[in-house]
């Protein structure tokens, strides 16, 4: 008995390799039902080939091409193709069939986190359908062009190459090709893919997006800037936003000799100076070996950093805002707006992570109608478009309860949208869906104090316009009486003076014009519309 | 059709106005001036009493009604359509009544807005706007309708020992029968030809013309007998305000004891706020006011019982001419119980209109009326020709009474009382307000 109780243990917790703990829990990466699992799989490819594109300073031209892949089940498969930096041909397999690869271990804004989401689709298309993923890639610098076939071994967490090859470029392409067959149900999850492209578009105007649905329709986004957001530098976490976890990795990295070595060289903001005060508070030697400091002593660390009081604020380098004229040449390429403005805030911290908000609003044009609370709002993360959960996220809040719309001249049901940007290196979303942002004090002000920004200028913009209106409305009030004053008075005038009907006009026109400061060929427009009923 | 050349002689001044007015306004637009007609103002508050004529008179204020001014277009418009109207109409040798002018006038301006879509807009829609307009060129032109041959429907009546040439017929208005000659809209056309009256006696209600028309009021009292059927027509007045003043007789309006049967006898005797610029030769000045009076209803010694209340306002003067009650009432008590109906919340605010709200506010007791016009007529300062001491003593009683009277009851009481009593003690004892 006493033997069998030390063995259940073990049993118990026998270990599972990621890829087949992301399997069991594909609900955590938003693969829980057929309609949900396309959409995704486009979501995480399409992320992808705009980080391996924009946030290298190259113009994305991406195509999406969604397809029926069998007559009688439900298989489609998706191809995302980029023109972007490419991957060395030898981490291909890793990259695609290993959980956990990723180049993304680095503090910096990006789309994807981790490139979980790729591998987790691959995953599931390879677990409903049984096809392998197809890569194909090269990279500016590399003569040949790779292709690989891949399925991941789910127990051993391991690429299995089905095939390879390679051929000569006889052209200068660089780019990836992804192309993975899964069960979907393109008719429930086609309206969210389009949403979700057409939502990215609005904030990638300097992107060509081909979109080829299982219908047969073809969406095309045209590249209207050529304007590419500041790309994202990698940076040094921020001592606020360290905690023990992160502390244990730097530790375990092996590569300083000292704690105030290591403390210098893994954050910002700590030169030789904070780092002793920081170690002081602490109660640890400045000298001693990393590999020597236990849990406890990490934590008192993390503590001493955590309540530190004059660091300077963290660096937002790492952030890669649109930009105010990406907003606009964005919503302008897909709503042709009478109105267009956008703001980017400067950056601002909350709990130690940098965050920069922007805002665009569009007024307006093809701008459909929105609700009558509150406008209709775009929110993105890091550049990424959250299409749900839109009652519960923090920009939601601020249109619906800190500005009055009114007060901006803005009488709801109204044509306009309100376009939210956050980017952080830690964007705090709500939950494991990851599509709302929680009420932060810091964001939640940002937001509004970047939307009165904007909503003034829409003020402004309103005002004119309703002027102009009021006067247009006014020469209509006189115009229209025109033809019927000069018919009265050439009457009056007696045949004679008849031909002088058209001299009348004239300077009637002219009067009303000169009086009301609209142009001569409007106030005709109205005298021209004008049929006297007898 | 033969046209007389009174006719004739109007017809050309008319047009001649006209063109040269309008031409004006032309030759404003053609030089890239604002169109503008400038014409006076025909308001109450541009209405005066003319204390030594006795007439309500236009004053000197004048509008300016620019095509360039959002609230007045319409109305420039208008003005402008009616012109031609009446222009096309003098041209053309035609008569039109005001409603022809109405309804030659109507149609439909259709236009788009700016945003491109269709209205219709009438170019006016009910009568009193064209009438108002043709009002508003009569000012402009300094014409009057008549002489621009515009006619109205017929609403006076007379009969009487009178012959008058009205076309090219000579009638004997004393041999109408049981009907009577109807007061024509252009009065000025009638030659009066030979008269046997020493007076003249206007009722205000059709149907007591007929009763003292049939009773033989007119042969028995040798009176042109006149009924204007309610408020007088431009006609009837013009008819009035000529036997007063070319045949010198005396004018005599009977009404009924409220305050429209008051505003009717002013309107004879001083002119109409929206007509003031034909007072010249609508109003008869002379013309008196012979009943029914409230003095006559309920004695003058009603009238006493007021005096302490009004002295505060009026002073002095009003003391001394009704403190003295002489004249007993022409009813019983009751009569008057019989006959008196009480007076409307309407009939209270008209008397108020009339006579100022101060007086009234001293007078009334009921507490509901009171408060009534409290809160509808304060400030209201009342018409100077009806804050004589003689209307006041008039209207105290209806105030402190708020009782009123028709004629009718006075016939009801005997024709007779009202032929053969009544009016010729009025006239014979002077008993009337002037």
């Amino acid at each position: 008995m006493g033997v069998m109780s030390a063995v259940a243990p073990a049993e118990r917790y026998r270990a599972i390799s990621p890829a087949e703990f992301f399997y069991k829990y594909r609900e955590i990466a938003g693969f829980s039902n057929p309609a949900r699992a396309l959409y995704q799989a486009v979501r995480e490819f399409v992320e992808n080939a705009l980080d391996a594109t924009d946030s290298h300073g190259i113009l994305p031209n991406i195509k999406i091409i969604i397809e029926k892949a069998d007559e009688n089940r439900e298989f489609y498969r998706v191809t995302v193709e980029d023109n972007g930096i490419g991957l060395p041909p030898h981490v291909v397999p890793e990259a695609f069939g290993r959980v956990l690869f990723s180049s993304k271990y680095i503090l910096r804004q990006t789309r994807g986190m981790f490139g979980l989401g790729a591998k987790v689709a691959i995953l599931y298309g390879q677990m409903t359908t049984g096809r392998p993923v197809e890569v194909i890639t090269s990279q500016p610098n590399l003569r040949r062009i790779y292709y690989f076939k891949l399925r991941i071994d789910i127990n051993k967490n391991e690429p299995i190459i089905i095939e390879r090859g390679s051929w000569r470029k006889n052209r200068d392409w660089h780019g990836t090709i992804v192309s993975m067959t899964l069960e979907g149900d393109w008719s429930r999850a086609k309206q969210r893919i389009k949403d979700y492209i057409l939502r990215t578009a609005v904030v990638t105007p300097y992107a060509n997006i081909v979109f080829m649905t299982p219908d047969g329709e073809i969406y095309y986004y045209e590249r209207v800037i050529d304007k590419l957001p500041r790309p994202p530098k990698e940076v040094k976490p921020h001592p606020y936003g360290v905690d023990l976890e992160l502390m244990k990795r730097i530790r375990d990295s092996g590569s300083f000799s000292t704690v105030k070595e290591m403390l210098m060289k893994s954050f910002q903001g700590i030169g030789s100076v904070t780092a002793l005060s920081l170690l002081e508070i602490a109660g640890i030697s400045p000298d001693l070996s990393p590999k020597s400091l236990n849990d406890r002593q990490l934590l008192e660390l993390v503590n001493a950093m955590k309540n530190y009081k004059r660091f300077r604020a963290p660096t937002s380098e790492a952030l890669s805002p649109l930009g105010e004229e990406v907003i606009k040449a964005g919503l302008k390429r897909i709503y042709e707006p009478e109105f267009v403005e956008a703001v980017t805030r400067k950056p601002s911290a909350y709990q130690g992570h940098p965050f920069i908000v922007e805002v665009g609003i569009a007024f307006g044009g093809k701008v459909p109608l929105s609700n009558d609370k509150y406008p209709t709002l775009l929110r993105y993360a890091n550049k990424i478009p959250l299409l749900y959960d839109e009652g519960s996220d923090v920009s939601t809040a601020v249109v619906k309860e800190d500005i009055s719309w009114d007060q901006y001249l803005v009488k709801l049901p109204a044509p306009i949208i309100v376009l939210v940007h956050i980017c952080s290196t830690k964007v705090p979303f709500k939950g494991v869906g990851k599509e709302s942002i929680a009420d932060v004090k810091e964001i939640r002000n940002e937001i509004k104090l970047a939307i009165q920004e904007v909503a003034r200028r829409l003020r402004v913009y309103l005002s004119k316009k309703i002027k102009e209106e009021e006067k247009k409305k006014r020469v209509v009030s006189l115009a229209k009486y025109v033809p019927e004053i000069v018919r009265a008075l050439t009457i009056i005038l007696g045949d004679g003076q008849g031909g002088k009907a058209k001299l009348l006009e004239e300077k009637l026109v002219e009067i009303v014009s000169l009086r009301t400061g609209l142009p001569k060929d409007e106030v005709y427009k109205v005298v021209r519309s004008v049929e006297i009923g007898v | 059709m033969a046209i007389s050349s009174v006719d004739k002689y109007a017809r050309q001044r008319s047009l001649e106005i006209l063109r040269k007015k309008f031409a004006s306004i032309a030759k404003r637009i053609l030089e890239g001036k604002k169109p503008v007609l400038i014409m006076p103002k025909r308001v109450l508050s541009n209405t005066i009493y003319d204390m030594k004529k006795k007439l309500l008179l236009l004053g000197p204020e004048m509008k300016r009604r620019s095509l360039l001014d959002v609230n007045e277009a319409r109305k420039f418009m208008q003005t402008l359509l009616m012109a031609s109207i009446i222009y096309e109409a003098l041209v053309n040798d035609e008569y039109p009544t005001i409603r022809d002018l109405y309804y030659r006038g109507k149609h439909t301006i259709s236009y788009r807005d700016i945003s491109g879509k269709m209205h219709h807009e009438n170019t006016w829609d009910e009568q009193r706007e064209s009438d108002a307009v043709i009002r508003d060129i009569e000012v402009f032109l300094g014409v009057l309708r008549e002489e621009m041959l515009i006619l109205s429907k017929e609403k006076g009546k007379v009969v009487g020992n009178l012959i008058i040439k009205s076309g090219d017929d000579v009638i004997d208005l004393s041999k109408m029968g049981h009907g009577a000659y109807a007061i024509e809209p252009t009065p000025d056309l009638i030659e009066f030809k030979d008269i046997d009256a020493e007076f003249v006696l206007v009722v205000e209600k059709d149907a007591v013309f007929q009763q003292l028309h049939r009773y033989g009021f007119w042969k028995k009292y040798k009176a042109i007998l006149i009924t204007s059927a309610g408020q007088p027509d431009r006609a009837t007045r013009r008819f009035v305000r000529r036997l007063s003043e070319e045949l010198k007789l005396p004018i005599y309006i009977l009404t009924d004891a409220d305050p429209y049967g008051w505003y009717i006898y002013s309107v004879f005797k001083i002119g109409s706020i929206t007509l003031s610029y034909e007072s010249e030769r609508l109003a008869t000045p002379d013309a008196k006011f012979i009943g029914v009076s409230m003095t006559d209803i309920f004695g003058e010694e009603e009238a006493a019982k007021n005096i302490n209340k009004l002295t505060s306002i009026f002073g002095k003067e009003i003391k001394d001419a009704i403190s003295k009650p002489r004249k007993k009432a022409y009813l019983s008590e009751k009569e008057r119980r019989n006959y008196i109906i009480k007076a409307k919340k309407k009939d209270v605010e008209r008397a108020v209109e009339l006579v100022g709200y101060d007086v009234a506010d001293k007078l009334i007791s009921n507490p509901e009326i009171k408060k009534y016009i409290r809160q509808k007529k304060l400030g209201v300062s009342g018409y100077p020709w009806f804050r004589t001491p003689e209307w006041i003593k008039e209207i105290s009683i209806f105030f402190s009474k708020l009782a009123k009277l028709e004629i009718e009851a006075m016939a009801s009481k005997g024709l007779k009382f009202l032929a053969d009593t009544y009016i010729p003690t009025k006239i014979e004892t002077g008993d009337w307000i002037d």
